[in-house]
């Protein structure tokens, strides 16, 4: 079940009726129904899979109480090494199993030895994977680094493991956020529902109106790489730029409005990170839930910045390219990953990657407004390049796509797949990017407005945008499913 | 909650009305006039009816219309053929009826057009229409038809042979009650258009098969054969003409070759039907012929079917 379909929108009201009506008083009522609900909606894409889901409760629940019960290091570490191998091989059976074995085979050929091999196995990825099994990860370490106390109640865990609204894409919650939420007793909170209702509004105003809107464009310049002009394909990359953002923060910002809607606060994965001032910022902003599990269970474990600069920069890379790896069993991904690392690197050694913790003002001085003006469009033009690796298929996709774009300039018209008007778009992504700088201060309260006739009409205009460019023929999956 | 709850509906009231008022003021509806079916058993458009025809999310495409006193869409009140000058009638579907395009700039306008006004064009058409719609209206209009010098038929060889004899049309049973009031609410219409109701209709769909425990959907659904698919519609083509007749001398075919099977091609040939085939001058077209968005002819590809019907007019003129 996805968020912007019809299942889910009968879905919700039920599940909010049932929840409110028989759970106000019992956290257990309340976390039996969120975790049947839970089942269901994922169920609805593959039942099969619940099976991996279920599976990775039980054996992270008793590894918690494992690791909790024995004082003596060793114990703790050979029930987290279980752990670890436990959900790291499940995601890399379903996720990299195939690529390993290509990329093997590619290796040999590479060399003059050609392999015939049929051990390629065509799994199906399970949707979330990459997700839920990082959040029952999290679950152990934290219970190992003595930052957590074991639940004692399976329903709790599995509630907190499966929870609907961030069960297959995330934010990916620790459980010392999550958890504690899921066991207490949540209590509706008129304003925190309303809040709830503007953040699902405004995440599906990003899926529907500009991500599914532009995905169409972006498919056919992809391509079609090898025969568009490079402008075209300089416009293919910005668009996409857009369109990941469109589709991974609306679905973010829909996980955290249905999660207040029962009570529960989701962190921040999205702080309007095409706002950033360079690239450091920009990984403070974008998918913060996922840079900062890196952070904390790779980097910093790692020894982080403090362990010697040449060490560090060992870090860094690592995490970059992990992180690219996170994504999918493709090169591309970890191309991706090392070009940010690269970009990462000399904010490092200039001392420069704490700069800019405060939300940009380009208003405030004359200065201000081009200097940081410049550095907002420089940080776009690098993170738009990175794309390019990101949606290319394979990496000689990605190089023709480059090729082609920076050297030997070409131009000439792009006209939309089925017949639109070009203006539209570039007149609703500038009114996007306008609104996201008005709103820049609060990514959790979007439409925040104090006069209620300026909020009404912002959600007349975003329901009427989303009609407007509404494209029954476009897939409406969301790109982070495929993680 | 209750207030919750509450409000929840009175703001779900209130931005159903603004929609409704930003879709009335900014006209993204279609305004689709009335259909109905005459006391000679010919389905067309309640006569004397104006109106705007919108396509698209963002008004892509927008034509005005005007249905004349005999229910088709032209600039001219009625049909009245004169025995002392030249006229042509043009049958065929939407791509005839022409929706897309303001009237006046209808094909048979850019015809007369074309003939310096010496000619008069009456527009005979109806979205839906097939060949067996066509030769019936021909047969059952033949006091006026027989007047008329040259009737132009257009017909798509893929998609107008797929019956052998007329029966009235199931578009007339949307012409329900609750259709005609929801036709009211132009939000209702304007979504409906866009394909946004196409999901809750396909789920309703879906969750009542599954209450009924689920009609098994045949596995294996082979594709048919080509050939034998052209050699019906062949066989259609054969048993209209000789149910309804088709006067060879004054009916043309309007048709795009490109479409058309080889056995059929040959067929008309032989037996002397007269066709104009319009692949060539829109293959050789270096602008679009059709409509971006709507996929009619835009007007560059009416140009050059009026041209193609006006050039035969004339060598018979």
């Amino acid at each position: 079940m996805i968020f912007n379909s019809i299942e889910f929108f009968i879905f919700l009201p039920i599940v909010f009726t049932l929840f409110w009506l028989f759970g106000r008083k019992s956290a257990k009522t309340q976390n039996l129904i969120l975790l049947v609900a839970s089942y269901v909606f994922y169920g609805w894409w593959d039942y099969r899979f619940l099976s991996l889901i279920i599976l990775s409760t039980i054996v992270d629940f008793i590894v918690g109480r494992e690791i909790h019960k024995y004082q003596d290091k060793k114990h703790q570490k050979r029930w987290l090494t279980f752990s670890l191998v436990f959900n790291l091989g499940l995601l890399g059976f379903f996720k990299y199993f195939d690529f390993f074995v290509e990329s093997f085979v590619s290796a040999f050929s590479f060399a003059g030895m050609q392999m015939e091999h049929s051990w390629t196995l065509d799994i199906v990825l399970p949707v979330g994977i990459s997700f839920y099994t990082f959040q029952t990860l999290s679950y152990s370490l934290d219970i190992y680094r003595g930052q957590l106390k074991p639940t004692k109640s399976l329903l709790a865990f599995a509630t907190y493991v499966a929870f609907f609204p961030q069960l297959v894409a995330g934010p990916i919650e620790r459980a010392s956020q999550l958890l504690p939420q899921i066991t207490d007793l949540k209590k509706f909170r008129y304003c925190q529902a309303v809040e709830g209702l503007k953040l699902m509004l405004w995440g599906l105003f990003k899926k529907v109106a500009i991500a599914d809107a532009l995905a169409p464009m972006v498919d056919d310049i992809f391509q079609n790489a090898g025969i568009y002009p490079s402008t075209t394909l300089a416009l293919g990359a910005i668009l996409f730029g857009f369109q990941i953002y469109g589709d991974f923060s609306g679905y973010s910002d829909i996980a955290i409005g249905t999660s207040k809607l029962f009570g529960v606060e989701l962190m921040s994965n999205f702080k309007f990170p095409y706002l950033s001032r360079n690239i450091a910022e920009f990984w403070r902003r974008w998918h913060i839930s996922l840079s900062t599990w890196f952070r904390d269970y790779l980097y910093i474990p790692l020894g982080g910045s403090k362990a010697g600069r040449n060490k560090a920069v060992r870090n860094i890379f690592i995490i970059f390219l992990v992180s690219g790896f996170w994504h999918g069993a493709n090169w591309t991904f970890v191309i991706w990953g090392l070009f940010h690392a690269i970009l990462f690197l000399p904010l490092f050694y200039l001392n420069k990657n704490r700069n800019y913790l405060e939300s940009p003002n380009l208003f405030s001085s004359t200065r201000t407004f081009f200097v940081e003006g410049f550095q907002m469009l420089s940080t776009f033009v690098l993170v738009t390049l990175g794309w390019i690796f990101f949606r290319s298929e394979t990496l000689s996709d990605a190089v023709i796509f480059f090729k082609r774009m920076l050297f030997g300039f070409t131009h000439g018209a792009y006209l939309h797949p089925s017949g639109y008007r070009m203006v539209d778009y570039y007149v609703l992504l500038i009114g996007f990017a306008i609104f996201e700088y008005i709103i820049r201060k609060d990514e959790r309260n979007p439409i925040g407005f104090k006069n209620r006739y300026v909020r009404f009409l912002i959600y007349l205009v975003l329901i009427l945008l989303m009609i407007l460019f509404y494209d029954d023929g476009v897939d409406r999956s969301f790109i982070y499913f495929q993680f | 909650m209750k207030k919750f709850i509450f409000k929840i509906g009175v703001y779900g009231i209130l931005l159903a009305l603004g929609m409704e008022l930003l879709v009335r003021v900014f006209h993204l509806h279609n305004e689709r006039p009335e259909r109905y079916l005459d006391e000679l058993q010919v389905e067309k458009w309640v006569p004397n009816q104006t109106g705007l025809s919108v396509t698209g999310n963002r008004k892509q495409n927008v034509g005005k219309y005007r249905i004349n006193q005999i229910g088709f869409n032209s600039v001219y009140d009625t049909y009245i053929p004169q025995d002392d000058e030249l006229d042509v009638a043009l049958v065929g579907d939407s791509f005839i009826e022409g929706f897309h395009q303001d009237y006046d700039r209808s094909l048979g306008q850019k015809v007369e057009r074309l003939l310096d006004n010496r000619v008069k064009v009456f527009e005979y058409g109806y979205a839906g229409y097939d060949l067996a719609d066509q030769l019936h209206l021909i047969k059952t209009y033949d006091s006026i038809f027989k007047k008329i010098d040259y009737t132009v038929i257009y017909m798509r060889f893929t998609d107008d042979l797929t019956r052998d004899t007329y029966a009235v049309s199931e578009r007339l049973s949307l012409n329900t009650p609750v259709n005609r009031i929801l036709k009211e609410i132009k939000t209702v219409v304007y979504l409906k258009d866009v394909g946004l109701f196409d999901p809750i209709t396909q789920t309703m769909g879906s969750l009542m098969s599954l209450i009924k425990g689920g009609a098994k959907q045949p596995t294996n659904i082979s594709k048919p054969d080509p050939d034998k698919v052209n050699a019906k519609r062949l066989e259609n083509f054969k048993r209209l003409v000789a149910e309804y007749g088709f006067d060879k001398d004054k009916n043309i075919l309007l048709l795009d070759a490109r479409l058309c099977s080889e056995e059929f091609l040959d067929y008309l040939k032989k037996n002397g039907f007269k066709t104009l085939d319009f692949s060539k001058a829109f293959e050789a077209s270096k602008t679009p012929t059709d409509l971006n968005y709507d996929q009619h002819w835009n007007d560059h590809g009416r140009e050059l079917l009026a041209q193609l019907i006006a050039d035969y007019v004339k060598s018979k003129m």
